[in-house]
């Protein structure tokens, strides 16, 4: 089965799509696929095979998502908890992976003509190295298609993405190319994985579970969840029209209390500048004390460098990350 | 056509709020009958055995105050071990609930009520959050308000359930709390991200004094710094109250696997649907992964 589908919806659907595209649209959509081997259970069937299914729904599932105007998707595809299962399980995983993972390279054309770009978000170092080589190719020959966005979290977990932006800050520190009081909320965000996507709009879990299982916490503390009780392997289209109408009726509240953070935080970054230059006058100011033009022009002055600072630290920072894949790909290239 | 679509759009929209509003006057409906039929068994049923269970203690007071109505005291009585059986009879209680209110202008008699009624099941730690800081910038009315509802709710004699109130970082010495007593905690949104970040500026900073390296820094130390400022296992459970559909920066770090559960309103909110979302809570089942 490939990754993309063509294919039109069928007229009541895309009348259910034109209706629910007159309200706001969700731009992101985050999933957790969940549900695969009940399903299996369910239907008396292999373990594998209801993996398999679950991946044959991703794909039908993006396809909706490409007429419902949604750019861009996130799904929890292994979690770094899942290596806990048995061998035997995460063995048949990792080979599911490997199966896709080369059939999305032989579909390049295809993802070229939709403008796929494809991301994965975790700790890569974890897998087997020729899944390590494969993952990488796919990212190194999507990455300037912009049309639309897949996220794979694999060898994800939330708490060790925060875990890794902080290691990363703490490397910028170590560089000499931040300073500790440089590390804000924003700077945070900036160095997570998924730092080249805008938080989720909507986060969708499937088989009834209630719980976020250490997938995009950071990420979706102003989303719109929403769980919902089928087998993944059994979503359908209007169970995705049912999450949107969701978001839809949630949108204003939602919407106020991001920008009411997002104040805060501006709110909260400015006070925290003013106390690092409270301390600079301080220390340098023979112990006068500053006028208020003195101090707004040192106000200024330290917003620009330390803006400067974050900037040179996040070019150095994204470098590394893009020499991790063309490295691991220049491997797999040469072997 | 585009504006055919929205209106039906707006149609939709119209259909599903009424939908909403007829589901939850039902409820409420069909709770104030079905309240009206549990007085009056409650009465018939339950109020002569607590008299008989509670002898000694009627006889004092009666002693002390000839003219009161033993009444209030032994329906405090009932209530309360009514109360700790429907926490013992569930499978598993947390240890740790977070209210979660995403509302405009919260009742703060009704959270207190809240707080109250899960610390009388046994839970031993309850967080109020609300995503604008209003418990926050009101904590002191907030805890008085708490402490007036157990003490109408559980009667003066209710000794075992001091409240222990934590409030930000300010009372360190505070922070070895006895075990049993339960702890109530106010939560705003700088308890959330803000604390994440104030960990990492700690981690950086040593890293700059080049006490430690930044390939050193792990998940478990993360967690322990986070854990210390708080003091407090991660929530089991969170109930949220309101239409919102969101954790609206409840404690991300912390609610890795924290189940969500919704309730319409914590305006008139009940003991009986605190009860049915611990009900819910109490039969769900975690894999970790597995």
């Amino acid at each position: 089965m490939s990754w993309i589908r063509e294919g039109e919806l069928n007229l009541l659907e895309k009348i259910s799509a034109n209706i629910l595209k007159a309200g706001p649209m969700p731009k992101h959509v985050a999933f957790i696929m969940d549900g695969n081997r009940r399903f299996a259970r369910k239907k008396h069937m292999e373990r594998q095979e209801g993996h398999m299914q679950g991946f044959n729904k991703l794909a039908e599932t993006l396809r909706w998502c490409k007429h419902l105007n949604i750019q861009e998707v996130t799904v929890y595809a292994f979690s770094i908890e899942n290596f806990k299962r048995t061998q035997d399980e995460v063995d048949g995983l990792m080979e599911l992976a490997k199966q896709k993972f080369v059939k999305l390279l032989e579909e390049r054309d295809n993802l070229e003509k939709h403008g796929v770009c494809i991301r994965v978000l975790g700790d890569l170092n974890m897998l087997p190295l020729d899944l390590q080589q494969l993952i990488a190719k796919a990212v190194v020959t999507t990455k300037a298609h912009n049309k639309c966005f897949l996220n794979v979290c694999f060898a994800y977990t939330s708490r060790y993405e925060i875990t890794n932006a902080v290691r990363e800050m703490a490397w910028g520190v170590e560089q000499g190319l931040i300073k500790a009081s440089d590390v804000s909320e924003a700077l945070l965000s900036e160095c997570l994985y998924s730092n080249n996507s805008p938080n989720p709009d909507l986060l969708i879990r499937t088989s009834g579970e209630v719980r976020l299982s250490d997938f995009l916490l950071w990420q979706t503390s102003h989303s719109c969840l929403v769980f919902q009780s089928v087998l993944w392997p059994e979503y359908s289209f209007w169970n995705l029209c049912e999450a949107i109408l969701q978001y839809q009726l949630n949108y204003k509240t939602i919407q106020k209390a991001r920008d009411f953070h997002r104040e805060h935080q501006a709110l909260q970054q400015l006070e925290a500048d003013r106390a690092c230059v409270a301390e600079h006058l301080q220390h340098h100011g023979n112990g006068k004390p500053a006028d208020a033009q003195r101090r707004q022009e040192a106000l200024l002055h330290y917003t620009a460098c330390r803006e400067e600072r974050i900037q040179d630290f996040l070019e150095a920072l994204k470098q590394k990350r893009d020499s991790y894949f063309n490295d691991l790909w220049k491997e797999a290239v040469l072997a | 056509m585009a504006l055919l679509y929205g209106l039906l759009w707006r149609l939709l929209l119209v259909l599903v709020h009424a939908n909403r509003a007829l589901v939850s006057w039902l409820r409420v409906r069909l709770r104030s009958w079905k309240g009206r039929l549990w007085e009056r068994t409650m009465a018939a049923l339950v109020l002569p055995s607590a008299l008989a269970r509670f002898p000694d203690h009627q006889k004092k007071l009666n002693h002390n105050n000839p003219d009161a109505n033993a009444n209030p005291v032994n329906r405090t009585a009932s209530r309360r071990s009514r109360w700790l059986s429907d926490g013992r009879s569930l499978e598993k209680l947390p240890v740790h609930i977070g209210l979660l209110v995403a509302e405009e202008e919260p009742s703060y008699t009704d959270i207190a009520n809240l707080v109250v009624w899960c610390m009388a099941v046994g839970i031993s730690y309850v967080s109020v959050y609300d995503n604008h800081g209003i418990f926050r910038k009101n904590n002191s009315r907030m805890l008085e308000e708490i402490v007036k509802q157990q003490q109408d709710l559980l009667g003066v004699d209710g000794s075992k359930y001091n409240v222990e109130f934590l409030s930000n970082g300010s009372d360190k010495h505070q922070h070895h709390v006895v075990s049993c007593r339960p702890t109530v905690k106010v939560l705003s949104p700088e308890d959330g991200k803000q604390t994440i970040v104030q960990a990492a500026q700690q981690l950086c900073r040593s890293v700059e004094n080049k006490e430690r390296s930044s390939k050193d820094i792990s998940v478990s130390m993360l967690d322990i710094l986070l854990r210390e400022s708080k003091n407090i296992p991660d929530p089991e459970l969170v109930v949220k109250f309101g239409p919102v559909d969101s954790t609206l920066g409840f404690l991300p770090w912390h609610i890795r696997l924290t189940e969500f559960i919704s309730l319409p309103s914590h305006r008139n909110v009940s003991y009986e649907d605190l009860l049915g979302a611990l009900q819910q809570y109490s039969a769900c089942q975690q894999r970790l992964g597995q």
